[in-house]
């Protein structure tokens, strides 16, 4: 890409205004050949200064202004895609706007010390004609170029023009190794041939030092073995090493969110389902009409539509409430619908007797349902519970959709930006965490809540019982399946049947 | 804790298995294209489906592309293909929309899509996993706002919640020169609108055609900031194994493009002259 190109100005050298410069300058030229007539040549020294001087303020202000930086910037080339990590390559975008009425016949960028080129290091440079500002139109500039480690410098050969942009992209260049905020400097000759200092840049270049991640990713994507797995398409895709390995810190800030929003948010739905299951089960028409109108309106429409009138229709009702606490709004409310129906039919598998035996004791109905039936029940319906937790869990992947940072979100995010599915993989795998060990909590609570029944099961139950809960490990709502089973023994089947639609239905929601 | 281990091993072998399997597949894909490498003149274009285009995009992208009532795929990228597609002699295939993102793994992989059409920049990044043909519109970056919005510069935003759509140039333009702001990404752009909308994104970053028409027609309470001058040129994704139809519809889109059928379609969509030559 380099050019052999030679300026008659090297770079650095003389970036001060040219009346600076003379200053400097002519006292050593003229300093031996009128050593006599020193003080009259004072004088007049001071007085051709001044007028240049004068000259120079009343020309410069607006020449000064030719070309100001608009911005410089390095695109992030690290694994989270955030970072820029000096020593590896990156593209940095320089952009500086042309003033009216001037015109720029050539740029100098210099680059800070330490950076360093790549062997495919090239430059693309575009004129934004700017006529109307709504539609800026690009036009490829002939100029000729040198480029080093040092700096850039372009000689176009038609000047860029008046109130158009010069936007400057270098690709695969290096910038220093050290921490630290950057700055690109330079100088750029007017149209009539005047040398002017860029402005500064109003933001820094931030580069950070090669990280343990990148540097650990960087490893793994030279192994052999590697780079073997990744010539085949769809490993590479989904099951790229490096980018496992880079997902992997970066996911797990949103494994903490999305695990924060469902814990906050599962308690939550509790006293709430509660509520509605025994609104559910009321003698009063009214609080029963109620609470059938929302359990199955919650319960017949997808989680992801609630999720888009909370976040996109509340704001427009002028209610306002942050991004997270919504969040967990919509989930405790989305999940109360369901628990209400797993107690509701929790609370209606105890048998009748129960409730008549202790009203013969001369106990309340609110002293039955809370000393008696409540206690029975929370057994039974844990298994449940907690393969609806897992549901709410797997469920926080659908408010990435309207922009809450979770774990989902990371992923796209970084699936955007690295055309690669692997972090997704990873996602799954963050997922699996939670739910594996709660499938097996479930199976778990099951075997005990079989044995607590009273029923010693002989061998060969247990061994269906076993393939039974295998089944589970594949899709938590059939546990209910089984415990059904178990309930059509005790001649509970229909409550167990209430339970078994409660969750039959969300899975066709889902 | 028996089962777990039987687990953890059957799912390892079934990893080992499709590994395998595609490894397998992968080199006798090879073996066909070095052995039968003329034979296959019956489909030269490799397409998918012989004697049809079948193009993808998120569809949801004004004036290059939206459904209209009935859920069909009309504006200037769908006319400009089927007009290449009428000059190819292929039938013109729009699949159901795409997620923006996915676009480029879809197209490297093969078997679904023959182009993606999605007013996708050519940049040096997706370069490396597609190509693109010929570029058809030149474009820029946008920053859209309420109009009551208090911000008026790109530096007003630089601590606040933006947002993007997913995988797309406006979300990296955003990245690199908002490092301290949250950007959040969408799927569509109509669902950022939306977000925007709500409050949940202070300003949304994508191109500026199409933030000019979201402005003008549907989202009137909404202005374009400013327009980011970047000079970024669409182009059709092709598969970097296919160099036969890349060819193909580059001479298909220059033939257009020096006939005037380009202009003609262009001037239906936008009030200025096109710049592409």
């Amino acid at each position: 890409m380099t050019n052999n190109f030679r300026h008659q100005k090297v770079p650095g050298s003389s970036w001060g205004l040219p009346g600076i410069c003379l200053w400097q300058k002519k006292p050593n030229n003229t300093e031996e050949l009128s050593h006599e007539k020193q003080p009259q040549n004072a004088i007049n020294r001071v007085l051709v200064c001044l007028a240049l001087a004068v000259l120079l303020l009343a020309t410069l202000p607006p020449s000064a202004w030719a070309l100001t930086t608009e911005r410089a910037s390095a695109r992030p080339n690290d694994s989270s895609q955030k970072l820029v990590i000096g020593g590896r390559p990156t593209r940095i975008t320089w952009v500086g706007n042309v003033a009216e009425n001037e015109e720029v016949t050539s740029i100098t960028l210099m680059f800070p010390v330490g950076c360093s080129l790549t062997d495919d290091t090239y430059v693309k440079v575009q004129e934004m004609i700017m006529d109307d500002p709504m539609h800026p139109q690009r036009n490829d500039p002939a100029y000729s170029i040198e480029l080093d480690s040092t700096h850039l410098y372009l000689q176009f050969e038609t000047p860029i023009q008046p109130n158009n942009q010069l936007y400057i992209e270098i690709f695969n260049f290096c910038l220093p190794e050290l921490t630290g905020e950057y700055f690109i400097t330079g100088s750029y000759t007017d149209g009539p041939g005047r040398s002017h200092d860029l402005s500064a840049q109003q933001n820094p270049i931030v580069v950070v030092a090669m990280t343990r991640t990148q540097k650990l990713v960087d490893a793994i994507g030279e192994w052999e073995w590697v780079q073997s797995w990744n010539s085949v398409m769809f490993l590479r895709v989904f099951f790229n090493p490096a980018w496992f390995v880079a997902s992997i810190p970066v996911l797990f800030k949103g494994w903490l969110i999305s695990l924060l929003l469902v814990t906050l948010g599962f308690p939550l739905a509790i006293p709430i389902g509660l509520g509605f299951s025994f609104m559910r089960m009321s003698k009063f028409r009214v609080l029963r009409g109620i609470a059938s109108v929302w359990v199955n309106f919650i319960r017949g429409t997808p989680l992801f539509l609630q999720i888009y009138i909370a976040f996109f229709g509340l704001p427009l009702l002028g209610v306002r409430i942050g991004n997270y606490p919504l969040a967990v709004l919509v989930l405790a409310m989305n999940s109360s619908a369901y628990l209400a129906e797993i107690f509701r039919a929790g609370i209606q598998s105890i048998n009748k007797g129960q409730f008549e035996a202790a009203s013969s004791l001369g106990m309340t109905g609110f002293q039955t349902m809370f000393s008696v039936i409540i206690p029975q029940t929370i057994r039974r319906v844990i298994p449940t519970m907690t393969s609806e937790f897992i549901l709410l869990y797997k469920d926080t992947s659908l408010l990435s959709a309207v922009g809450v940072m979770e774990q989902m979100m990371y992923a796209k995010a970084l699936a955007n930006t690295t055309a690669n599915l692997t972090p997704y993989v990873v996602s799954a795998c963050f997922y699996l965490i939670i739910t594996l060990p709660l499938t097996r909590v479930i199976s778990v609570f099951e075997k005990r809540l079989a044995a607590s029944e009273g029923r010693a099961e002989p061998p060969e139950d247990t061994k269906a019982g076993r393939i039974r809960l295998g089944r589970s490990d594949q899709d938590s709502d059939k546990s209910t399946a089984s415990l059904q089973a178990r309930r059509s023994d005790a001649g509970e089947s229909a409550a167990a049947q209430t339970l078994s639609q409660g969750t039959g239905l969300r899975e066709s929601n889902d | 804790m028996s089962v777990p281990k039987k687990m953890a091993s059957s799912a390892i072998a079934f990893m080992l298995a499709i590994s395998f399997a595609l490894v397998g597949c992968t080199s006798n894909n090879n073996n066909n294209s070095n052995s039968g490498g003329g034979s296959e003149a019956t489909n030269e274009l490799g397409l998918i489906e012989e004697g049809k285009l079948i193009c993808g995009s998120d569809c949801d992208y004004p004036p290059f592309i939206w459904l209209d009532e009935s859920g069909k795929p009309v504006g200037f990228e769908v006319e400009l293909m089927e007009a290449i597609a009428h000059d190819m002699g292929l039938e013109l295939v729009y699949l159901e929309p795409q997620n923006f993102d996915s676009l480029p793994t879809v197209v490297a992989g093969g078997g679904k899509m023959d182009l993606a059409v999605s007013s996708m920049t050519i940049t040096d990044v997706r370069l490396e996993t597609i190509n693109f043909c010929i570029p058809y519109y030149d474009s820029n970056q946008a920053v859209v706002t309420l109009v009551d919005s208090p911000y008026t510069s790109i530096d007003d935003l630089a601590e606040l919640t933006v947002g993007a759509q997913a995988g797309t140039t406006g979300y990296d333009w955003a990245v690199e020169n908002l490092p301290n702001a949250t950007i959040k990404t969408f799927n569509q752009t109509s669902e950022g609108m939306a977000a925007l909308r709500a409050g949940e994104i202070e300003a949304l970053f994508f191109d500026e055609p199409v933030a000019i028409e979201h402005v003008s027609t549907g989202y009137t309470d909404c202005q374009v900031m400013q327009v980011i001058p970047t000079g970024e040129q669409y182009g059709f994704a092709v598969s970097k194994d296919n160099p036969a139809l890349e060819a193909a519809v580059n001479e298909s889109l220059q033939r257009l493009i020096d006939n005037g059928t380009y202009a003609e379609i262009f001037s239906r969509y936008f009030d200025f002259e096109p710049t592409i030559k």
